[in-house]
């Protein structure tokens, strides 16, 4: 009997421990990037997210199936097509967000009102916001949304690993202090560059490459003129392309009084159509790793030469 | 006595020399800095038949200044022209491409051939062109069988009314069609910014050709202008076949627009803005109205685009912007004037 009562009772902490463990899933307490501090009793398992990076950033934690709401613009990976979508941005809808029941909401700042948040917080939604700016911002939001699903190792991985693969940038960067241009839209609709305080002029940098247009603030139209003048040494464009006429390269190498460029002259002109260097999400590194292993090949090419 | 309500000669001379002042300025200003004297060698050479250097200059004025500048001066020629024969012939000092909806049904094709991906395998562009024109036509057709329909006589308020409610009606088709091509919002919303930048010579060739066209059809029909600024039937009395002027100005216009638009995207203001400018002066004489129109319509919108181009640089802004601040102020003030003085 003596015997028995270490055992009745290690059987009782079992018993005891067990239920209380599971119910003891720890609350969760996140710092959105504007500051408000959210906290939930356990972590989220119903999720709208209306950025496309913000979608990315769930499925490369391995949390997309806790997503019962995307945007309408959100379009990696493929497995976010299935997933119902909502307005956003100026169009966001609050009765198509609440009909989804989620827990939480993950927005940026862009078209968000104070009225929408505080309906959607009445409704019992927690608004989370998330803003990116630079790739440090990025860790942050990645950071956030992981101890919001409860994926706080996958986060530290996704994080180390862009981290790794932007080191390993970093640490090859070219030094031959050469040019490059980001075209956001093509001649026809107007040029549109990324200047300063974009994603693409932050990667260029870490390259060692000089964003011809860094004097630039954001997303611009510039001249055309500007361009030939700048003579940038390679051309990045993130125009899409829709199967049909000349693709972005070809449309670019035609251009009427482009020839002396030295991008044009060298064919050094990558085509980088699904948002990989214009969004805050892990793909960065991948946009980064293209990029760079583009411009790779034209030094390479030019050092046996 | 036919002779005496036309232009002087003197006039269309010293028009000619501003507009190729206002050329030659816009052609050696820009966002890059060209010296003077290398610009005018590269004109030069390009005049005398002397093989161009290959060079930085020579690229820069003959590849892209040039052919943008003449686009705008057709452009401008063309929307002015445009503005002051629908303000003739609707009697109404607000009518313009945009008020007859032409504007936005050539929109409304541009978006769809984007949209859709309409092009033409040899012609990359082409198909935002011919679609721009096709739905410039196909709006006037529907716009002018409701009014006939409606008001068999085509009456001023029956077409007004209808194109301002056709364009309600095309922009939110153009909502309806951005929502349901997620994939290329992009590409239409930069589109319908409008964007004078990638102009090429055929752009000006095609401009210039259908320009050439449309004013001198426009020219012949200056009498009949005249006649209907006294009213339609009068006009009908003293012999003006009203249906058949009517169809013909309502045609041109939206050839002229549908083709502006296709090329340059909705610029605003500058048939609205220079037509009554020009009146002004020359007063409501179509004559001297529709020539001087042309002028000056060409010459306001080349240093509108001037001023879009070198502002910021090496920023640009959408030209529309600056022909519309442009536009207002002087509107404003030349109303003030002319009511004040009353």
């Amino acid at each position: 009997m003596k015997k028995a009562i270490p055992l009745i009772l290690s059987a009782l902490m079992l018993f005891t421990l067990c239920p209380c463990s599971l119910a003891d899933t720890p609350a969760v307490t996140v710092r959105d990037m504007t500051g408000h501090e959210i906290t939930l009793e356990e972590p989220a398992s119903r999720i709208v997210a209306l950025t496309a990076s913000d979608c990315e950033i769930l499925y490369a934690l391995g949390a997309g199936d806790l997503l019962v709401g995307r945007g309408e613009y959100c379009d990696y990976p493929m497995e976010v097509f299935e997933v119902p979508s909502v307005q956003s941005g100026y169009d966001t809808n609050i009765e198509q967000i609440l009909a989804l029941h989620p827990q939480v909401l993950i927005m940026s700042t862009m078209a968000q009102t104070e009225e929408q948040v505080a309906q959607l917080e009445a409704a019992g939604v927690r608004v989370v916001v998330s803003d990116a700016q630079d790739i440090a911002g990025v860790y942050t939001a990645i950071e956030m949304i992981g101890t919001l699903t409860g994926k706080t190792e996958e986060a530290a991985a996704v994080i180390d690993s862009m981290k790794t693969a932007f080191a390993e940038i970093c640490d090859d960067a070219f030094t031959k202090g050469q040019t490059i241009y980001f075209e956001v839209s093509p001649l026809e609709w107007g040029l549109w560059t990324a200047g300063k305080g974009t994603f693409m002029n932050e990667v260029a940098e870490m390259m060692g490459l000089k964003n011809c247009f860094d004097d630039v603030d954001g997303w611009a139209e510039i001249s055309e003129e500007q361009v030939l003048e700048r003579n940038p040494d390679y051309i990045m464009t993130i125009t899409m392309y829709y199967g049909e006429g000349p693709t972005p390269e070809e449309e670019i190498l035609g251009r009427a009084g482009w020839k002396n460029v030295t991008a044009v002259r060298n064919g050094a002109i990558l085509n980088l159509q699904d948002n990989e260097l214009s969004r805050p999400a892990p793909r960065l590194a991948e946009g980064a790793r293209m990029l760079y292993d583009f411009v790779d090949g034209f030094v390479n090419a030019a050092a046996a030469a | 006595m036919q002779r005496k309500d036309h232009l002087p000669t003197t006039a269309y001379i010293v028009m000619t020399a501003l507009l190729g002042a206002a050329l030659c300025l816009c052609v050696c200003i820009g966002s890059v800095n060209i010296p003077l004297a290398d610009t005018l060698r590269v004109l030069r050479d390009v005049f005398s038949g002397t093989p161009q250097e290959e060079g930085l200059n020579a690229s820069i004025i003959l590849s892209v200044r040039l052919p943008r500048v003449l686009c705008v001066a057709l452009s401008g020629a063309a929307l002015s022209l445009a503005g002051a024969a629908m303000q003739g012939l609707l009697k109404n000092p607000l009518a313009d491409g945009s008020t007859l909806g032409v504007s936005s049904g050539a929109s409304l094709g541009a978006v769809i051939s984007i949209a859709f991906g309409i092009t033409f395998p040899s012609l990359p562009f082409a198909g935002t062109v011919v679609m721009a024109v096709l739905f410039a036509f196909l709006s006037l057709l529907l716009i002018l069988s409701l009014a006939w329909k409606l008001d068999s006589s085509l009456s001023t308020n029956t077409i007004i009314l209808i194109g301002v409610i056709f364009s309600m009606f095309v922009s939110s088709l153009m909502n309806i069609i951005i929502t349901f091509s997620a994939d290329r919002v992009q590409h239409i919303t930069f589109w319908t910014m409008g964007s004078l930048q990638g102009s090429s010579y055929m752009n000006a060739g095609v401009l210039g050709a259908v320009l050439t066209i449309c004013t001198s059809v426009l020219l012949s029909l200056a009498e009949e202008l005249n006649a209907f600024a006294v009213g339609e039937e009068n006009a009908a009395h003293i012999g003006v076949s009203v249906r058949r002027v009517k169809l013909t100005v309502l045609i041109t216009v939206s050839v002229l627009i549908g083709v502006c638009v296709a090329i340059g995207g909705t610029i605003s203001f500058v048939g609205l803005v220079t037509p009554h400018m020009v009146r002004m002066i020359t007063g409501p004489n179509h004559r001297r109205l529709l020539p001087l129109s042309l002028f000056s319509g060409a010459i306001f919108l080349m240093l509108a685009d001037l001023a879009a181009r070198t502002l910021l640089s090496p920023r640009e802004l959408p030209i529309g912007v600056v022909t519309s601040i442009v536009g207002a102020v002087v509107f404003i003030f030349i109303f003030y004037k002319t009511r004040k003085g009353r």
